[in-house]
């Protein structure tokens, strides 16, 4: 009663409370001050007063107190409608603040419902078929279909986990980005290898074009920018129909910035400017404005059969945002879309110079106009003069005149395609007709693993891979005409024996310990584990000095986790601890993971799943010196 | 030539007279088999004599041909031009091996006239090469139209530098690669017909004639109008313009002017061919309806001496009605009107190719024939295709066909064992599953086995030259085009109501397993609901080519024992592991073993009954 009292007090209320005698009036047994100011008598001159008398001219409102008791609240004339006012207002401020919670809440159930749909239609896929698998242990192809399954089903579940990390990292705020020299010419590479299979297997005409390319060289996160083409060329591909089109084109561009306030004049940006667009089954007006909304999916019979977690969209939409970039979407339903892309970079502004034969000529056979235009664009570039054929009989005619009238070309560029004869049956015999030594350069969109073994037997002496880079065309070509060698990636392995070497893998996780351990012990090197960062400290402290040469430590482990040990061993009163290199392994791909692995002491840092690769790209870094 | 070059075309021929097929000629059985057995051992000793002597004679020349004199390498040349001289064509591959060495050693001397003659040898060389997949799809023929295609426009590039050519014979041979260059199939006609045009152009050229008047300038001439005469047979009408038919109809009317002249000097008749591309230009030309010329074909055929085994004689009997059947293919409406004549048409054809005799084979009549078998037409009551094909297996390709009965026998057993243990096994087969009851399930599923025996290798009907005719070791790139029997087997029969069934075998039957190896491709076993039968065909196919202790052309067989050694070793992965396992039970090894042992017997005598007169066939 107090507390009603007091809640009220201050808002020009009277109590009064009263007791029903026998003849049922309600007389007045207690007056707070403010009744009494309202009525405007003394408590004394109230007490025992009928109340319905005393508060008379004044709004009443009666509350039943129980066994005859009753409170009485007075307000003057009027103010209750204000207050029933105000409560409304309340009322509403309320309502929209629950409807916010419930639709926070829809969100978070619908981005679980989400997940876990998600989640658990590839997890299916990987029981049910380790089942079927294991049933069918014997039956070879049976196990291996299971097999491919279970990495499908993975591939697509571990692209989930990552997608939901980055969106959580992005909202977070606790994405940065790299900045580091990139060439173009790999990223635009790398994005074929990786979405040119996809394509091919719809049968769809994937077109990858470079238009004006002003700096190959330049400075940003290639692996995000990778992650953003990379989307949206795979959405294009998800949502075009089979044997539809898609044209991706990527082009530089300088824009001027305005001048900053206390800053220097006006300076030029470069942009790289990427289009993707399709003839597939485009979206609606009413989905384009969702598309960049976490989960949000084209909804039809088409498009609900194809795999997707619907984060795809918002992380490129929040990638872009990151690096100070725009994107556009236009689509027509049943017409198909087209992003664009735009985003600054800067320039490594490093140029380098080739030495081709200057002024000589080079046969090109080309039966495709554009891409024999830009070809022939590139080599007059370098100083060449090209000579054009569309067919392979042409081709080898001229090249029997030239020879016979001792005017060879410095090389043979062939092309894609001929209108009359394969292009590697013409490659054989101008290799026949011209010599061991005559260059003979093929450009290709084909994969050159799956082109190499024939091409090289036909006589190719060299590979260029579209789209057509210049700057690699003309290396290319420098290196065969001139001798000289373009900075040559060297994977080669080079054999070197691990087997007096000792590593360490710190791995709580048995089955990952297990793969580590294979992986490590088929280079040869010897191998040992420790279960948590805790247990790598001691069995470090207790080896001789020098024991092991190389740590592979996990970050996420308990009883002690990989950073905590890393300083501990470093902080060791060993020779070896500060020499000894520790590698990071984590999924935790990300640049402040690195940072962070660093600033703990460690040397690398190796993503987890372990690639193979990068795994004897380490070793062969630190042991193999 | 030398010593061992003769001898090496003496074998040749002496082991053609082997794989002949053999007459029964009032023999007892016995005698006939005994004599069958005698040719392919004997057959198989001259194969294994000419790799000694390429082995010890001709390949150890070829590598070292910088130091052989000049009368060595003349020998070499007559050699290689032995090997290719048509219609024989004793062995083009090796001529072409030869050719290849010689044009390498020119280049590298910088000799012009032997670079061109080398060039202009090989050419033809690939020519004969690429004739034996003509009918077959481009993209299969084009390897080795496009080496062909190659070689002639090096060589005619020299047709420049005419005038500096001192000798006739070379400028001859830059002319003839000029006119060759057309030779083969273009992806378009109209490219083809330009090109022929074009050396018509050359050939009547003033310039180019006064320059060499002692070169065989009509000669050229009148071929080169052949050649454009002939490219209006292969073409389809789409692909060609106006101006196109025009050329080529002027083609037509010189070399039916020429053939009226030499019909009239011989007081012969008009070669059926030479009125069959006037009739067919009228047509084109829109002076004649399709029925007309389809009319005019019939009497064409119908005139046509069956006892005649000249070029000619096959082309009106055999390549003729490949034509008409191309044209009723391409316009099946007229196929009704015209279906007791196509009954007829085959059991003629059959009944010719029968009684073809054996000196008179050629590459000429392969030709034909592989023209017939891709252009058959089937209606309901003229001879199946199935039955046309194992007539042809029978009748060039006997080994092929004694193999193939015997896979097929083996595969028929094989599939019953596999059903009395699990009756579903074939079951992805829909017909199959239809069939509820075991035992006809049972019949049906051996019935199916030994068919699909039987057809799994009729596509080596393309490939009469190389599995027939090869007196030696394949090389490596005969080897690829012997692989081609699957896939074009497979099209061939898929394309025929009464073969369709038996295409996937055909197919895959060299496929394995795991997908890891072999050919070709298109079969994926996965989605082929027909698998495990192909797989029985599969492993049938290979332990009796492993077995054949004769089969010359792929090297030495093993015993049965140690085949099945080795089909077990290649368990799950170049054989289903679910077939394998029957071949650890005894009991199916036996049958294995009864069957091959008594296989070839078996399929010996249908031939001896068919070559008696009282076969299946002899109705047809």
């Amino acid at each position: 009663m107090q507390n009603i009292q007091d809640e009220y007090k201050e808002k020009n209320r009277g109590y009064l409370w009263t007791r029903q005698d026998a003849d049922g009036c309600c007389r007045i047994v207690r007056a707070d001050a403010e009744a009494c100011t309202l009525i405007g008598r003394s408590w004394e001159q109230l007490r025992g007063l009928e109340a319905a008398q005393a508060a008379k001219g004044l709004e009443t409102a009666v509350v039943e107190l129980g066994e005859g008791y009753k409170l009485w609240i007075l307000e003057p004339a009027g103010s209750r409608h204000q207050r029933l006012a105000e409560l409304e207002h309340m009322n509403a401020v309320l309502e929209e603040a629950l409807k916010e919670a419930e639709a926070a809440n829809q969100a978070k159930s619908r981005f679980l419902s989400n997940m876990s749909h998600d989640i658990r239609t590839p997890m299916n896929a990987i029981l049910g078929m380790t089942a079927i698998g294991l049933s069918h242990i014997d039956e070879k192809l049976r196990v291996q279909d299971c097999l491919q399954k279970i990495q499908t089903a993975s591939t697509h579940l571990m692209s989930l986990v990552n997608d939901v990390l980055d969106m959580s990292r992005i909202d977070s705020g606790r994405m940065t980005l790299n900045e580091e020299v990139f060439s173009l010419a790999d990223l635009v590479h790398d994005i074929a290898v990786i979405v040119r299979p996809q394509a091919g297997q719809k049968k769809q005409e994937l077109l990858l074009e470079i238009g004006t390319v002003l700096e190959e060289d330049l400075i940003g996160d290639t692996l995000r920018l990778r992650q953003i083409m990379v989307n949206i060329i795979n959405n294009a591909v998800k949502y075009t129909q089979e044997q539809g089109r898609i044209r991706v084109r990527f082009e530089e561009y300088m824009k001027e910035t305005p001048a900053q306030e206390g800053g220097p004049g006006k300076s030029a940006q470069l942009w790289l400017h990427f289009v993707c667009e399709d003839n597939g089954m485009g979206m609606s007006a009413e989905f384009l404005e969702r598309i960049f909304q976490p989960f949000e999916r084209v909804q039809n019979t088409t498009a609900s059969k194809i795999e997707g977690t619907g984060l795809g969209m918002s992380i490129v939409k929040k990638l872009v945002d990151n690096m100070k970039g725009s994107i556009r979407v236009e689509s027509e339903e049943g017409r198909g879309s087209r992003f664009t892309v735009e985003i600054p970079f800067t320039a490594v502004g490093q140029q380098t110079t080739v030495r081709l034969p200057a002024g000589g000529s080079i046969a090109v056979a080309e039966s495709m106009d554009s891409r024999a235009e830009q070809l022939l664009e590139y080599l007059r570039d370098g100083g060449l003069r090209p000579v054009r054929f569309t067919g392979g009989m042409e081709t080898v005619m001229w090249m029997t005149e030239a020879q016979y009238e001792e005017r060879m070309p410095c090389a043979l560029l062939l092309g894609e395609q001929l209108h009359d004869l394969p292009v590697l049956e013409v490659a054989s015999h101008v290799r026949q007709l011209a010599g061991r030594d005559f260059p003979i350069l093929l450009v290709s969109e084909e994969d050159w693993p799956q082109l190499e073994y024939r091409a090289l037997r036909a006589g190719v002496s060299a590979f260029v891979p579209c789209p057509l880079f210049k700057s690699r065309l003309l290396a290319t070509l420098s290196e065969l005409t001139m001798g000289e060698s373009a900075e040559a990636e060297d994977y080669v392995d080079r054999h070197v024996d691990y087997s007096g070497y000792r590593v360490l893998l710190v791995e709580d996780n048995e089955l990952n310990q297990e793969i580590a351990m294979e992986l490590l012990e088929m280079t040869g090197v010897q191998a040992e584990a420790a279960r948590d960062g805790a247990e790598a400290v001691r069995l470090f402290e207790e080896a001789p000095e020098g024991y092991y040469d190389l740590i592979f430590m996990d970050i996420q482990m308990p009883v002690m986790d990989g950073y905590e040990a890393s300083r501990k061993i470093r902080a060791l009163p060993k020779k070896d601890a500060q020499s000894v290199w520790i590698v990071a392994m984590t999924a935790n791909a990300f640049a402040e993971d690195v940072r962070r692995s660093r600033e703990a002491g460690m040397n690398e840092h190796l993503s987890k799943p372990v690639d193979p690769r990068r795994l004897q790209e380490i070793l062969q870094k630190r042991l193999g010196q | 030539m030398e010593a061992y070059q003769e001898e090496y075309l003496s074998n040749v021929r002496e082991m053609l007279s082997y794989t002949a097929r053999v007459k029964p000629a009032g023999r007892p059985f016995e005698e006939y088999f005994a004599q069958m057995e005698k040719n392919r051992r004997s057959a198989a000793e001259k194969a294994e004599r000419n790799m000694e002597i390429l082995r010890e004679e001709l390949f150890p020349t070829l590598d070292q041909l910088f130091e052989i004199g000049a009368e060595q390498r003349k020998a070499l040349e007559d050699f290689a031009g032995q090997l290719l001289k048509s219609p024989e064509e004793l062995d083009v591959g090796l001529s072409c091996q030869i050719h290849r060495a010689l044009l390498s050693l020119a280049r590298l001397e910088k000799d012009r006239a032997g670079i061109i003659r080398e060039l202009y040898w090989l050419g033809i060389g690939w020519n004969y090469i690429s004739n034996r997949l003509v009918g077959q799809e481009l993209s299969q023929q084009q390897a080795y139209v496009s080496q062909m295609r190659l070689c002639f426009t090096e060589a005619a590039a020299y047709l420049k530098y005419y005038d500096e050519i001192e000798d006739s014979q070379t400028r001859g041979y830059v002319l003839r690669c000029r006119a060759n260059m057309s030779l083969g199939a273009f992806k378009s006609q109209s490219t083809k017909i330009r090109m022929v045009k074009k050396t018509l152009q050359i050939m009547q050229d003033e310039e180019f004639r006064k320059k060499d008047p002692m070169l065989p300038w009509d000669a050229f001439l009148y071929a080169t109008h052949q050649q454009m005469a002939a490219s209006l047979s292969h073409a389809k009408e789409q692909d060609m313009t106006p101006q196109d038919v025009t050329d080529v109809m002027e083609s037509v009317y010189v070399v039916f002017q020429r053939q009226i002249q030499e019909a009239a000097k011989k007081q012969m008749m008009l070669p059926a061919r030479t009125l069959f591309r006037l009739y067919a230009v009228e047509y084109r030309c829109g002076l004649d309806t399709l029925t007309g010329l389809l009319t005019k074909m019939e009497e064409l055929i119908d005139m046509a001496d069956t006892a005649d085994f000249s070029a000619e004689g096959m082309y009106a009997l055999i390549s003729l009605p490949a034509f008409y059947c191309q044209y009723l293919s391409d316009y099946p409406e007229l196929i009704p009107k015209r279906r007791e004549y196509i009954d007829g048409l085959y059991r003629k054809i059959l009944a010719y190719v029968d009684s073809f005799p054996e000196e008179a084979e050629n590459e000429n009549l392969f030709l034909y024939l592989r023209q017939l078998a891709v252009t058959f037409v089937e209606t309901e009551t003229s001879v199946s295709y199935g039955k046309f094909l194992q007539r042809l297996l029978m009748r060039f390709l006997p080994d092929v066909y004694i193999h193939s009965r015997i896979v097929g026998r083996t595969a028929a057993a094989l599939s019953g064992m596999i059903l009395e243990e699990e009756n579903q096994y074939f079951d992805d087969i829909e017909w199959i599953r239809a069939i509820r009851e075991p035992d006809a399930k049972k019949q049906a599923v051996m019935k199916y086995a030994m068919e699909c025996g039987l057809f799994h290798d009729t596509g080596k009907i393309n490939f009469v030259q190389l599995y027939v005719r090869t007196g030696r070791q394949w090389l490596e790139e005969e080897y690829e085009m012997a692989k081609l029997h699957a896939e074009i087997g497979a099209a061939h029969l898929a394309a025929r109501p009464s073969t369709c069934r038996f295409a996937e075998a055909a197919r895959g039957h060299h496929s394995w397993y795991d997908g890891a190896h072999g050919y070709p491709d298109s079969y994926k076993r996965l989605e082929c609901p027909a698998r495990q039968m192909v797989d029985v065909i599969a492993l049938a196919d290979w332990l009796e080519n492993r077995t054949d202790a004769v089969r010359h052309y792929v090297g030495e067989g093993k015993g049965l024992t140690e085949a099945l050694e080795e089909a077990l070793a290649q368990e799950g992965k170049r054989f289903s592991p679910l077939l394998t396992a029957r071949l650890r039970d005894k009991k199916a090894t036996e049958k294995i073993r009864q069957l091959f042992d008594e296989g070839r017997r078996e399929a010996c005598r249908i031939l001896y009954e068919e070559e008696s007169g009282k076969g299946l066939f002899h109705a047809l």
